[in-house]
């Protein structure tokens, strides 16, 4: 047929049944063709005219049924189209089916949206179950409009990754399904194609209703050659949340996931030899920053922090004359800290050294001791557990509002002293499981006034913070057992609280969606960090304080800029609501673990996905990397803690387009006695501290 | 068209007072009524999640319930799983068991305990990445129940009532090498442990244990027993069942050493589990292993004369072999243990020559080593005290010398496996090709007239058995110096009050046989003389069992002949 023709027939039907939006827009199509071949031929379905054109037209002869015929015609050509292809067209069968279901819902056919959620809701739950529990609920237009899920699902389009063969496939089989693609030739200009399709959408209606709801709500992304690998499931899986192209967007914005040129082995160097010098050297500092920025990164971790020990070691002995800062060899980029952050007392800073210089070197084949924690006769009370960093003291929040710390170090002395002095002492078990509350075991501390869902200790052990569902964060001091500041912002319970890695400051996340940037000082939040959907279940600093992570129900995890307050990366790939986050130590990576048990291992400069971590079979409730970076170990509530070799994925993140599958070992399993893990702390020896709550398994 | 039915929002409608309340309001009311049941339980389970915990509880319920500023609903504790019981005469509809409590009751019954505190245990879970197998920590593998269940006798010993059970955890005074910063606060302290102590049997495998138990105590010919031994075998799932079997098994077989069939079974039921891949039968060998010892070397084995008690021992010693086989380098004790209990057996001469046997067959069923080690050394002194009970003229009793000419049997096949064993093992003689076995065979056949040089050869085998045997005697009789002579006394007043039975039916039999043996040895001897002139040929390659193979045939005769490997018999023939 000859394509003027063609054009002249369709201008003229349209023309006779009055659609003049669609006749312009396709005119101007036509203009555009005629200026140039190359455009994009994509921009003539996703014209908004064109599909509104689409759907008045499908709105003209409606019908509840159709959707489920058409849907379950759309349906059967998937599968039993070439497994090659299958992968791809399943993707643009998920969106396709909610936007079925919510139509349908939407003109008020609830129970045929009922029967059809029902009759093809098995086909997604294994991908998107959480989802579809979500839309389940929705039974009358105005849940529509009230939940946010559908609501915004319904006012973006979705992206959708696709061939170019196989957009040919899906639209012809659309309009008829004898439609034979001669030759599929890659190279046919797609516009000429589309017309061709028009055409055979205004000869044969067969499946209106899918094309009205494909053009309307998926945005195609064809890609010329053959069907991508499923490696690239991680976008298409959590199509909801963000616009796409935003959080794209956002994920262009710089990162400088350096480590600060103060941190912590760095800082032991430097501070150690400021107070020395009374600060008078402030530019000198200045100048050797710069230098360290300049100096390329190269090395092997490994080297880098046996130089360090070594030389913690000579500045040790001789603090003044050993200014060899600027020799520091470091694996990451040095950054400054936006945040003006706390001095550390010296005596600190010396036990820190000495930490450090004893620390354990961890590789998957030196695995870690790990030292468990177990809460016992809990009740089912225990909703969180922290471990300070020297493994001493141990927090568990409680839903009964209380806050309870145990020093593990008088806990075994009091275990020692009642059994020596059995004699003198009448009833030596009194004193410590004691029911005057005067000589319990442990720090009891009271002041919520609701369950108590996180708790935090700061770097140095002297504070605790902990935040409840009466919406505040509570910081207590563990010097004198007493609260000091209760600080109030959220508007909803907070679930989580996390202390700056230098003090001072802290996180804390909250069902309002929002995170929130606080310091010790201030009652006020110092920031609010806002754009997550749904509830921030978790919080975590970036291990050079400039940035948090969250980690929310939305399925997303979010990078933040602490000084500017904007998001600055979306992570997105997990299927279910975030629960734990970590940091690496090399401030390059963060892993994330969700409900399902999978863990997720982000490159934030990139922000794409590593590798995700399979093995859980249950919640992941902590995650913790060891201080050098190359252990992740995680705790579950499947009552295990799995060890993970971290240092092969850097490396198959180096060589990622060569052997981009191998993935991260999981080098150990431990399994607890039915202890779910609530907690995981590395101590800067590199000792691992589990806490879990004894949970009866009836 | 949601799942709650308009009947449902009409009866709340009903409850609150509201008479009037027209259809359509109720269908319009009911999907919402879905709509914020959903929202409500996403909230809790939220709160869940932040609860850590992986069950929904109605303290989450509320929690959400609050959330939505709502008010919560009231008297619902969340102390214990809800028990909702079932509305007889409708599928889905399900209701709080709610029981009347007496006022009485409650204010007569003594106060509750106090529940008590929480605190904290210390444990390693691992060091250096291995799990210390301690209590706190979980079995190493699920597999291994036998620990699982050594573990729940602890736990169920120091059980001291109600839930909660008082543990001493004893100082872990483990140290992490290189890494301990706090060691000196991991010391533990008294406290309370809840732990999960029961042992449950699923009622299938209570049923599946009582059918097989039944099958083996009273059919044990059936062809069912037979599929149940198969469903031993294989069945993947019985771990839970082994220390039930072992119970079992020990308890038959001490009761019923006179029931040949039941032990018969037992024994079958035994190797069944020991085939079984699934199971992991080693932490009950222990309790295993003396009833199966006792089926291999008990006096009498069944109490009719019809019983083959010899086929009961013969395949006891295979199931002990194997047993030896399979967790011998697990328990290093456990071969040396029952090759003494075997070794005693047999060189006590008080014992009944049945318990001889079967300790011979399990001697032999552990392997030709073991043979040539513990039995042969012995072998000499023994025949000499088996040596008169399988004679006619001195053992009257037939049963008695049926059951010597047993024992001589199994001592034959013992030896005579041995011998294969390590002939067969002789490089130079098993790669002979067969030309020249005929040739010398040949050669042995002219070279009559140097004969007496072999003659002279042959000379000094039983000098240098002398020389051997000598010792050993000396150790054997300084082990057990009075046996010998014990034997040779009560042997006969044995045999006299035994030798009641009247054995002239079947009398004929032994001495014939004897006698037959006998006209074979004295055809063999100048078969014998050949034979020892290759010896030496044999003795320049391996001298040790040069040594053996002539003992055995001083010991043997030619029985043992038939022992020796094809190639070289034709050499000696």
């Amino acid at each position: 047929m000859d394509e003027l023709q063609v054009v002249e027939f369709v201008a003229t039907y349209l023309k006779k049944k009055g659609f003049s939006e669609a006749e312009n827009a396709l005119q101007a199509e036509i203009q555009r063709n005629k200026s140039s071949n190359n455009t994009n031929p994509i921009d003539i379905l996703n014209d908004p005219e064109l599909s509104k054109f689409f759907r008045t037209f499908s709105e003209s002869e409606d019908g509840p049924a159709r959707y489920q015929d058409e849907y379950s015609k759309l349906r059967s050509w998937t599968y039993s189209s070439l497994d090659l292809y299958k992968h791809e067209l399943l993707h643009v069968l998920y969106p396709v089916f909610i936007h079925c279901f919510m139509d349908l819902v939407a003109k008020g056919h609830i129970q045929e949206a009922r029967t059809f959620f029902n009759n093809f809701r098995e086909d997604h739950e294994m991908m998107h179950l959480r989802d579809l529990q979500k839309l389940e609920g929705v039974l009358s237009p105005s849940h529509l409009e009230e939940m946010e899920f559908a609501h915004s699902l319904r006012h973006s389009k979705v992206n959708i990754k696709i061939c170019q063969v196989l957009y040919l496939f899906l639209f012809t089989s659309l309009h008829q399904n004898t439609y034979i693609v001669k030759k599929s030739n890659h190279c046919q200009s797609f516009y000429q194609y589309s017309y061709e399709l028009l055409l055979q959408y205004l000869h044969k209606t067969q499946s209106t209703k899918m094309l009205g709801i494909i053009n309307e709500r998926i945005n195609f992304q064809v890609s010329p050659g053959q069907p991508s690998s499923i490696s690239d499931d991680a976008e298409i899986v959590t199509l909801i949340g963000s616009n796409q192209d935003a959080a794209n967007q956002i994920n262009q914005k710089e990162v400088h996931w350096g480590l600060l040129e103060d941190s912590l082995e760095n800082r032991l160097e430097k501070t150690g030899l400021i107070s020395d010098s009374e600060k008078a050297e402030g530019e000198n500092k200045e100048a050797e920053i710069d230098e360290n920025k300049k100096r390329p990164v190269e090395g092997g971790k490994q080297g880098a922090s046996i130089k360090k020990l070594k030389k913690d070691k000579a500045i040790n002995a001789t603090a003044k004359t050993s200014r060899l800062e600027a020799n520091t060899v470091s694996t990451a980029p040095r950054v400054k800290p936006d945040l003006a952050l706390p001095v550390m007392p010296t005596e600190v800073e010396q036990s820190i050294l000495e930490d450090l210089r004893n620390r354990v070197h961890l590789s998957s084949a030196a695995l870690p001791s790990v030292s468990f924690y177990t809460f016992i006769n809990t009740h089912n009370g225990l909703n969180c557990a922290s471990i300070s960093q020297d493994g001493s003291l141990v927090a568990g929040g409680f839903s009964d509002s209380s806050l309870k710390v145990w020093d593990m170090a008088k806990l075994g002395q009091q275990a020692v002293s009642s059994g020596l002095q059995g004699e003198n002492d009448t009833t030596p078990r009194e004193d410590i499981i004691g029911p005057n509350g005067r000589k319990r075991s442990y720090t009891l501390y009271q002041g919520h006034s609701g369950p108590v869902y996180s708790a935090s200790f700061s770097p140095l052990g002297d504070f605790i913070l902990s935040s409840s569902a009466d919406t505040t964060i509570r910081l207590w001091s563990t010097k004198l057992n007493a609260n000091l500041v209760c600080y109030k912002g959220h508007n909803y319970p907070v679930w989580d609280v996390q202390f700056n890695p230098q003090g001072h400051y802290f996180a804390s996340s909250s069902h309002d969606r929002t995170a929130r940037i606080w310091s010790m000082d201030r009652i006020q939040p110092l920031r609010i960090m806002a754009g997550h959907l749904s509830d921030v279940d978790c919080v975590r600093w970036h291990i050079n304080c400039n940035y948090i992570a969250t980690g929310s129900s939305d399925k997303t995890v979010r990078l933040w800029d602490v000084s500017s307050g904007e998001c600055v990366r979306i992570f997105i790939g997990h299927r279910s609501m975030i629960l734990s986050l970590a940091m690496s130590p090399d401030g390059r990576y963060m892993a994330s673990g969700d409900e399902d048990g999978t863990i997720m291992m982000w490159d934030l400069a990139s922000g794409r996905c590593v590798t995700p971590l399979m093995g859980h079979t249950s919640c992941v409730w902590t995650l913790a990397y060891s201080c050098e970076g190359s252990l992740l170990a995680s705790g579950s509530a499947d009552c295990t803690v799995k060890l993970w070799d971290v240092t092969t994925s850097t490396k198959v993140l180096k060589t990622e387009e060569k052997s981009g599958t191998n993935r991260l070992r999981s080098l150990k399993t431990l399994p607890t006695k039915s202890t779910p893990v609530y907690s995981l702390q590395f101590s800067r020896r590199n000792l691992l501290f589990a806490a879990g709550a004894l949970s009866k398994t009836s | 068209m949601s799942i709650v039915p308009k009947e449902t929002v009409e009866v709340i409608a009903q409850s609150i007072g509201i008479s009037h309340f027209s259809t359509d309001a109720a269908l319009a009311l009911a999907p919402d009524v879905e709509y914020r049941i959903r929202e409500i339980m996403q909230e809790a389970i939220k709160c869940m999640r932040h609860s850590r915990r992986t069950t929904l509880t109605t303290d989450d319920v509320d929690e959400a319930l609050k959330l939505r500023n709502v008010e919560p609903v009231y008297g619902f504790a969340s102390g214990g799983p809800l028990r909702f019981r079932r509305a007889i005469g409708y599928r889905d509809l399900f209701y709080l068991d709610d029981k009347d409590v007496e006022f009485k009751e409650v204010i007569e019954a003594p106060l509750p305990r106090a529940p008590l505190d929480t605190s904290i245990v210390c444990h390693w879970l691992a060091i250096e990445g291995v799990q210390p197998v301690i209590p706190e920590n979980a079995p190493v593998q699920g597999l291994k129940m036998g620990y699982l269940a050594g573990y729940n006798f602890l736990w169920q010993n120091s059980y001291t009532g109600g839930l909660e059970c008082n543990v001493v955890c004893g100082r872990l005074a483990i140290a992490a090498p290189s890494n301990g910063t706090n060691n000196e606060q991991k010391d533990g302290l008294p406290v309370e442990i809840k732990l999960p102590v029961k042992h449950i049997l699923s009622r299938e495998l209570q049923l599946y244990f009582d059918k097989i138990t039944e099958l083996a105590v009273s059919r044990s010919d059936s062809v069912l027993f037979k599929q149940a031994l198969v469903s031993l075998a294989t069945d993947s799932g019985l771990h839970p069942l082994v220390p039930y079997f072992t119970y079992f098994v020990a308890d038959e077989v001490s009761r019923g050493l006179n029931n040949y069939s039941l032990l018969f079974a037992l024994m079958r039921v035994v190797w069944n589990l020991l085939q079984n891949p699934h199971i992991q039968i080693e932490p009950y060998l222990h309790q295993l292993m003396p009833s199966v010892v006792t089926c291999l070397v008990a006096k009498r084995l069944g109490n009719r004369l019809a019983d083959n008690h010899w086929e009961l021992r013969d395949f006891t010693a295979k199931l002990v072999a194997a047993i030896c086989k399979r967790y011998g380098h697990v328990y290093n004790t456990l071969q040396t243990r029952l090759t003494k209990t075997l070794l005693n057996a047999l060189l006590d001469p008080k014992r009944a020559l049945t318990q001889h046997y079967g300790a011979v067959q399990g001697l032999a069923a552990l392997g030709p080593n073991v043979v040539r080690l513990l039995l042969l050394p012995n072998l000499g002194p023994y025949l000499s005290l088996l040596e008169p009970e399988m004679l006619l003229e001195k053992q009257k009793n037939e049963v008695k010398r049926h059951e010597a000419w047993r024992v001589y049997g199994a001592l034959l096949q013992a030896a005579g496996q041995c011998i294969y064993d390590r002939l067969k093992i002789f490089p130079p003689l098993s790669s002979l090709p067969a030309c020249s076995v005929w040739k010398t065979n040949g050669i042995v056949a002219t070279l009559s007239n140097k004969r007496k040089t072999s003659m002279d050869l042959e000379e000094q085998p039983p000098l240098k058995k002398i020389a051997t045997d000598g010792p050993v005697d000396a150790v054997s009789t300084s082990s057990m110096p009075t046996p010998m002579e014990e034997d040779a006394a009560a042997a006969t007043p044995l045999d006299n009050s035994d030798a009641d039975h009247p054995s002239s039916s079947s009398g004929q039999i032994p001495p014939d046989s004897g006698s037959e043996s006998r006209s074979k040895r004295g055809k063999g001897d100048s078969q014998a003389q050949k034979l020892s002139a290759i010896l030496p040929q044999i003795w320049k390659d391996d001298l040790n069992s040069g040594k053996l193979l002539v003992s055995l045939f001083e010991l043997f005769g030619e029985g043992i002949l038939s022992f020796i490997p094809a190639p070289e018999m034709s050499l000696f023939l």
